[in-house]
């Protein structure tokens, strides 16, 4: 970028949640970079940290979560540092997130276009009728079927699916600067996800909105993504850009995780499978968290990897990254 | 169909539910709003066969009829109209022991694991409770057979004792997986069998549903939106939209030259992992409502080649080649 500042770079982020059985680390030293207009795709099985690591950036972990470390800077401000207010105006406005759960965005007793032009009103200048016709058009724009009549609407008329759309309409009505979506795609149909991310990637193109996609469809992040942030257990353990990541995985998590992707070439034949199941992040033993379902483990593992550059714009937390010609 | 029966044969099934106003909707209507009773046509006429020993997958779009038309065939479900032939006989008709057979030859796997297990149940209770009612199994017998079954999906059977909520998600599709097999089930219909679990778990499930239909001589209904998933395990796949049939062939010819229009937007849009950064497009034309279809052929209103004839009538899913179903006017005198 031009002034090379990143509209996002978290640095060293730690979230846990101090509960009576212990600390989980649900984000224990995460840092990663999003720059203008550019698409990070952030991937990881189910309690990896994902989602807490999105909260985290826009202020919403609930206790007992708290960050207890590390930066937060959006166009080079420690977010840390904002009092409870000034991060509520950042957020609908310049920063936006679209959960997994669309109802954490919609409020149930409360017509859409009520919602989208309270959305519009109170962080622009327009008259009403500006902000209606601004809201018909993101409606529009998602996929809504009928969008004049649809906004008179309540959520519950809505289909889970619909409600979705909604919730990410409202993401992209004020153009934000950052958008964290969570999964924002997983309920919905592929001709209605690539209406989606048709939106998505044209906001980045055209206003340079740096985006965030959390997901664990690989697929969509191939199709998507600049770059790619592989979680587990809390951690970055593999990031690169899509193309090296995907084609050349070097962590054994990653290499297993792609061979275990039906494709259209896998047809009859067995998927690569990664035994066991995700760690429990309360009380993670010291060492490697991928350890025990890892085929390249070994003594060393028992000490704890650090994150460390691979290759040329590679970075690995692994002993035995997959480094050897053709691997 | 010709040549000898199918495993499993629908005719022109039909299911429709009807939308009562729920609480909410007359609270809205109290503030205002205008909801109103529905009728939904959930399956309207589907006439499909599932071969002995095959995969057949469904695919299609959220609320297109797939889990309606999955639970008729498993007989959880009574059809509002049509007919369903198990081995040629109209299931309709069978009663007593007859009826019991069927109801044990056809089982079901759902989406959910957890909603589907009695969380105040002990998964050899779970596994062990059906053989036993049905006398598949002896009171002696039992706890062996619980360990076999449960072996037999890759469970320990040391933790046979425990709870559904002490097991992973992929563990407790296991223990659905385990229940249904415990009676000896020729015929699963997997409804979304693994949309649940993480993409690595996925991996262990679906290797399983291979093994156990080599092992056991399975055949499998295999209902999922994830077409990469379905083009992996299926060897023939059916494709409905809006509660129809629009396609029905062996999955590398469906894969590989999608007849109807619609197949051939959804394969467009299939997210893969080797298509990388690609220009999404914008979806044609209005996406309907499964309550109020459009009248003649349900996709004519997002379809690039429709004509006239395409609002007026309802094309016929017709036998274009051997084994190879399509419902498109293009087939058949054209749109014209
Ligand atoms: N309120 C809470 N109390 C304790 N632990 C929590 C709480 N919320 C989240 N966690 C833990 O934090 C970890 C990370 O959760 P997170 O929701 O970020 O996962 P995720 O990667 O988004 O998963 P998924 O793909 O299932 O959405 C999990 O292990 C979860 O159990
Ligand atoms: N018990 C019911 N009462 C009323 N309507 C129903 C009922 N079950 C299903 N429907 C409606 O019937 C239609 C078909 O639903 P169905 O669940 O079969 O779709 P599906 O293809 O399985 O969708 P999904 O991919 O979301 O699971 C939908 O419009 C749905 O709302
Ligand atoms: S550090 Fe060791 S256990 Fe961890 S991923 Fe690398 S090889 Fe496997
Ligand atoms: S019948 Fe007409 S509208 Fe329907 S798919 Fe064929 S060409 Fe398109
Ligand atoms: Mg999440
Ligand atoms: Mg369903």
């Amino acid at each position: 970028m031009s002034d090379g500042v990143p509209t996002l770079s978290v640095r060293d982020l730690r979230t846990h949640f101090l509960t009576k059985a212990g600390a989980v680390k649900a984000v224990d030293g995460v840092s990663f970079d999003v720059a203008k207009g550019r698409i990070l795709g952030l991937v990881g099985e189910s309690g990896s940290g994902k989602s807490v690591t999105g909260f985290s950036i826009i202020g919403l972990v609930d206790p007992p979560g708290r960050v207890v470390g590390g930066e937060i800077r959006y166009n080079g401000a420690n977010l840390l540092d904002l009092d409870d207010e000034a991060m509520r105006d950042l957020r609908g406005n310049r920063v936006a997130m679209i959960f997994q759960d669309p109802m954490m965005t919609l409020n149930p007793v409360l017509r859409i276009d009520t919602q989208m032009v309270e959305t519009v009103l109170a962080h622009h200048e327009v008259d009403k009728a500006t902000a209606l016709a601004r809201a018909r058009d993101a409606l529009g724009r998602v996929g809504i079927p009928s969008p004049e009549e649809r906004l008179h609407a309540y959520p519950h008329q809505f289909s889970g699916g619909m409600r979705q759309r909604v919730a990410i309409a409202i993401a992209l009505l004020n153009e934000p600067d950052l958008i964290i979506a969570d999964e924002p795609t997983t309920a919905l149909d592929v001709t209605i996800q690539g209406q989606i991310l048709f939106e998505a990637q044209k906001l980045c193109r055209e206003t340079g909105t740096a985006m965030i996609w959390i997901t664990h469809d690989l697929a969509v992040v191939a199709g998507l993504a600049d770059e790619i942030c592989v979680m587990y257990a809390g951690r970055i353990v593999e990031k690169g850009t899509v193309d090296e990541v995907l084609d050349r995985p070097i962590h054994p998590y990653t290499h297993g995780l792609i061979g275990s992707v039906p494709s259209h070439n896998s047809r009859g034949r067995r998927l690569t499978q990664i035994p066991g199941m995700t760690p429990s992040l309360l009380n993670l033993p010291p060492g490697c968290a991928f350890r025990e379902r890892c085929p390249r483990a070994d003594e060393a593992c028992l000490a704890e990897p650090e994150i460390a550059e691979a290759a040329a714009g590679r970075e690995v937390r692994c002993f035995h990254p997959h480094l050897e010609a053709g691997a | 169909m010709s040549g000898p029966a199918a495993m499993i044969e629908t005719r022109d099934l039909v299911k429709r539910f009807v939308k009562t106003l729920d609480l909410a909707g007359r609270i809205a209507n109290r503030l205002g709003a205008d909801v109103r009773e529905e009728v939904v046509h959930a399956v309207d006429g589907v006439s499909i066969h599932v071969k002995h020993g095959e995969v057949l997958g469904l695919v299609g779009e959220s609320g297109c009829g797939k889990s309606t038309l999955g639970r008729m065939i498993a007989g959880i479900l009574p059809p509002t109209e049509g007919t369903i032939l198990h081995e040629g006989r109209d299931v309709a008709g069978l009663e007593g022991p007859a009826a019991r057979e069927i109801a044990l030859k056809v089982q079901m796997i759902f989406q959910d694991p957890f909603a589907s297990l009695n969380p105040r149940m002990r998964v050899e209770d779970i596994v062990g409770e059906a053989p036993r009612a049905h006398g598949v199994v002896d009171a002696a017998g039992q706890a062996d057979y619980v360990d076999g079954v449960l072996l037999r999906v890759g469970l320990d059977p040391a933790f046979k004792r425990r709870y559904p909520h002490q097991f992973s998600g992929g563990q407790r599709q296991r223990i659905g997986i385990a229940r249904a097999l415990a009676v000896k089930p020729e015929f699963l219909v997997c409804d979304e069998a693994i949309a649940a679990l993480d993409v690595s778990i996925q991996a262990q499930v679906l290797n399983l549903f291979m093994d156990l239909r080599e092992d056991l001589d399975l055949t499998y209904l295999f209902i999922s939106h994830d077409l990469s998933v379905v083009e992996h395990i299926s060897d023939r796949v059916v494709i409905m939209y809006l509660g129809r049939v629009v396609e029905m062939s062996a999955t590398e010819t469906l894969f590989e030259a999608p007849n109807h229009p619609y197949t051939r937007a959804l394969l467009a849009e299939v997210p893969r992992l080797d298509i990388r950064r690609r220009d999404y497009e914008p979806v044609r034309g209005e996406i309907p409502s499964p309550l109020n279809p459009p009248p003649g052929c349900h996709f004519h209103p997002r379809c690039p080649l429709a004509g006239p004839r395409c609002r007026a009538e309802v094309p016929r899913l017709a036998e274009i080649e051997p084994d190879r179903w399509s419902a498109c006017h293009l087939n058949d005198g054209g749109v014209g």
